[in-house]
């Protein structure tokens, strides 16, 4: 029963998602705009495509974890404030079959973001990456945008209303950025903010595409890369422990 | 207690200073429909959602097919039906996608096999493909009321489920209601509608989050008393009669036999103005 009703939610999702066109457009639209606008600043400067590529690469992989953190977060908020999701638990689904279900939902979406920002930097930055470094920097994008979505799920556990969940977006999107690595070394960093640093996911995900970028394969580095998807199965397990079937 | 559906025993539930249910005592025999019957606010949808196990009461007991739906949340959800008073459903889905959807959380076979059948019960066949923001109020409670019967529950819970519905309707959800009482579902229904007692075998009348009175329609219309207009000479002479049998010969014993009486009425109240006097007409206080 469980995979079948995980697969119900999932099925459901998509089917959501196919009928607002509207939703979908933004969806993938607002990344590639992002990134245009990323390119429009780096026009106006005077670094190198080489300086450029440290920075623009991490940070397509934040507008992924952004844009697909957003998501969740709002929509499993919709659910509960719609009653849907108190209606979905008494009629007999479970915590880890909704979570699961949104997960799959979602992933197809979060597939397609991760190729578009990857697809727009290759092509807006000139990175002239081959085969084998645009399938790793996807993998990355791919992990990261998965554990954003989990992430959502779980900051939408705590907020009872759309509103409430409102104030902690910033809160998880900007340190998220600040503290990754991207802008200042993290060992820089004092040591709270370290600790802030490594409850972001975009910290492990900087550190791989740090790595990719200075041209270190991911099979030679696994270590870091391993960190992502433990990461998200910490997450994705206080995402299910945390949502409440009843008040 | 084996004859009993559902058995609470002394619930409270309060949000901050606000008491929504104040020791609440109520019994539901399995095969029966029981009204909950009381004024927006009155705290029927705190007790309802409560018996289905969405929310905790503070103190007291609840048992559902004698489980404490809590602790056996799994196993009393695969016996009960759960109506929102909102007809809770995905907009965006069609009617026999929601159905199937909800049907899917207990079955994994026959589903949509079910949904149609079931969607053929509430008279929405027709409908099946249609998107639940293109139906009219009426078609969706009757889409969410399949959405509750798909997996062909033994105890159903229905929150207001005839409110905003035209009286034809309404007339066709009571008639769907018996039918499934007779065929062995316990029914526990909540309305604000005061007319609507009158198709409960039971009637749980609720004002302020407490139990005002929990009996049969026709002890609730014993309690009503009468009002007697006596027309004597010019003046009308008004009495309120507690008992009707009891104290309407003591009454005619007295006027009887007076010359000067040249008409008695007796004016007894409707089941609606029994129930509406207990609510009382002040409006509830401080329950949800």
């Amino acid at each position: 029963m469980g995979p079948s009703r995980t697969r119900a939610v999932a099925r459901r999702v998509l089917k959501q998602i196919r009928r607002d066109r509207r939703f979908m457009i933004l969806v993938v639209a607002a990344p590639l705009l992002l990134v245009f606008f990323v390119k429009t600043l780096f026009d106006a400067t005077s670094i190198p495509a080489a300086g450029q590529e440290r920075f623009v690469v991490p940070f397509g992989a934040y507008i992924v974890h952004f844009a697909t953190f957003i998501l969740t977060a709002i929509v499993l908020v919709r659910e509960r404030v719609a009653q849907t999701l108190e209606r979905m638990f008494v009629n007999g689904y479970r915590q880890f079959e909704i979570v699961g279900g949104y997960l799959l939902g979602y992933t197809a979406l979060a597939t397609a973001v991760s190729t578009m920002v990857l697809v727009a930097l290759q092509l807006l930055f000139n990175l002239g990456y081959d085969f084998q470094r645009l399938a790793e920097s996807f993998i990355v994008l791919w992990l990261l945008a998965v554990i954003s979505l989990s992430l959502g799920i779980l900051v939408s556990n705590v907020a009872q209303t759309e509103g409430q969940v409102i104030p902690f977006i910033p809160l998880v999107i900007i340190p998220s950025f600040l503290f990754s690595g991207m802008m200042v070394p993290v060992d820089a960093l004092p040591g709270w903010a370290q600790v802030i640093s490594r409850v972001s996911p975009m910290y492990y995900a900087n550190q791989v595409l740090q790595d990719l970028v200075a041209g270190t394969s991911l099979s030679s580095n696994l270590g870091a890369v391993m960190a992502l998807p433990i990461y998200g199965i910490l997450i994705l397990g206080a995402a299910t422990f945390t949502l409440r079937e009843h008040s | 207690m084996a004859d009993q559906a559902i058995s609470v025993s002394s619930i409270s539930k309060a949000y901050g200073q606000v008491v929504a249910l104040s020791g609440v005592d109520l019994e539901v025999p399995k095969g029966s429909i029981v009204g909950l019957v009381g004024a927006n606010g009155a705290g029927k949808t705190t007790l309802i959602r409560m018996l289905v196990g969405a929310l905790r009461p503070d103190s007291g007991e609840i048992r559902v097919l004698g489980v404490d739906p809590f602790a056996h949340k799994r196993q009393v959800r695969s016996t009960i039906g759960y109506m929102p008073q909102a007809p809770v459903l995905y907009e965006d889905l069609t009617v026999l996608e929601n159905v199937t959807f909800f049907g899917r959380g207990h079955m994994s076979e026959s589903v949509e096999q079910k949904a149609r059948s079931v969607l053929e019960f509430v008279d929405l066949r027709d409908q099946a493909d249609r998107q639940i923001r293109a139906l009219s109020g009426g078609q969706r409670q009757r889409a969410s009321l399949a959405a509750t019967l798909v997996h062909e529950p033994q105890m159903l819970f229905l929150d207001e489920p005839t409110a905003g519905v035209d009286p034809e309707l309404r007339h066709t959800f009571w008639q769907r209601f018996r039918r499934l009482a007779e065929s062995g579902v316990t029914l526990v229904v909540s309305t604000h509608q005061m007319d609507e007692v009158v198709h409960c075998d039971r009637v749980a009348i609720i004002r302020s989050g407490t139990v005002l009175a929990n009996a049969t329609p026709s002890e609730l219309f014993s309690t009503g008393g009468a009002t007697v207009r006596v027309h004597r000479g010019g003046d009308v002479v008004e009495q309120a009669l507690r008992s009707l049998s009891d104290d309407l010969p003591g009454l005619l014993h007295n006027f009887g036999l007076d010359p000067r009486v040249t008409r008695i009425e007796v004016k007894e109240p409707t089941l609606e103005d029994v129930v509406l006097s207990m609510i009382g007409r002040e409006g509830d206080h401080g329950a949800k």
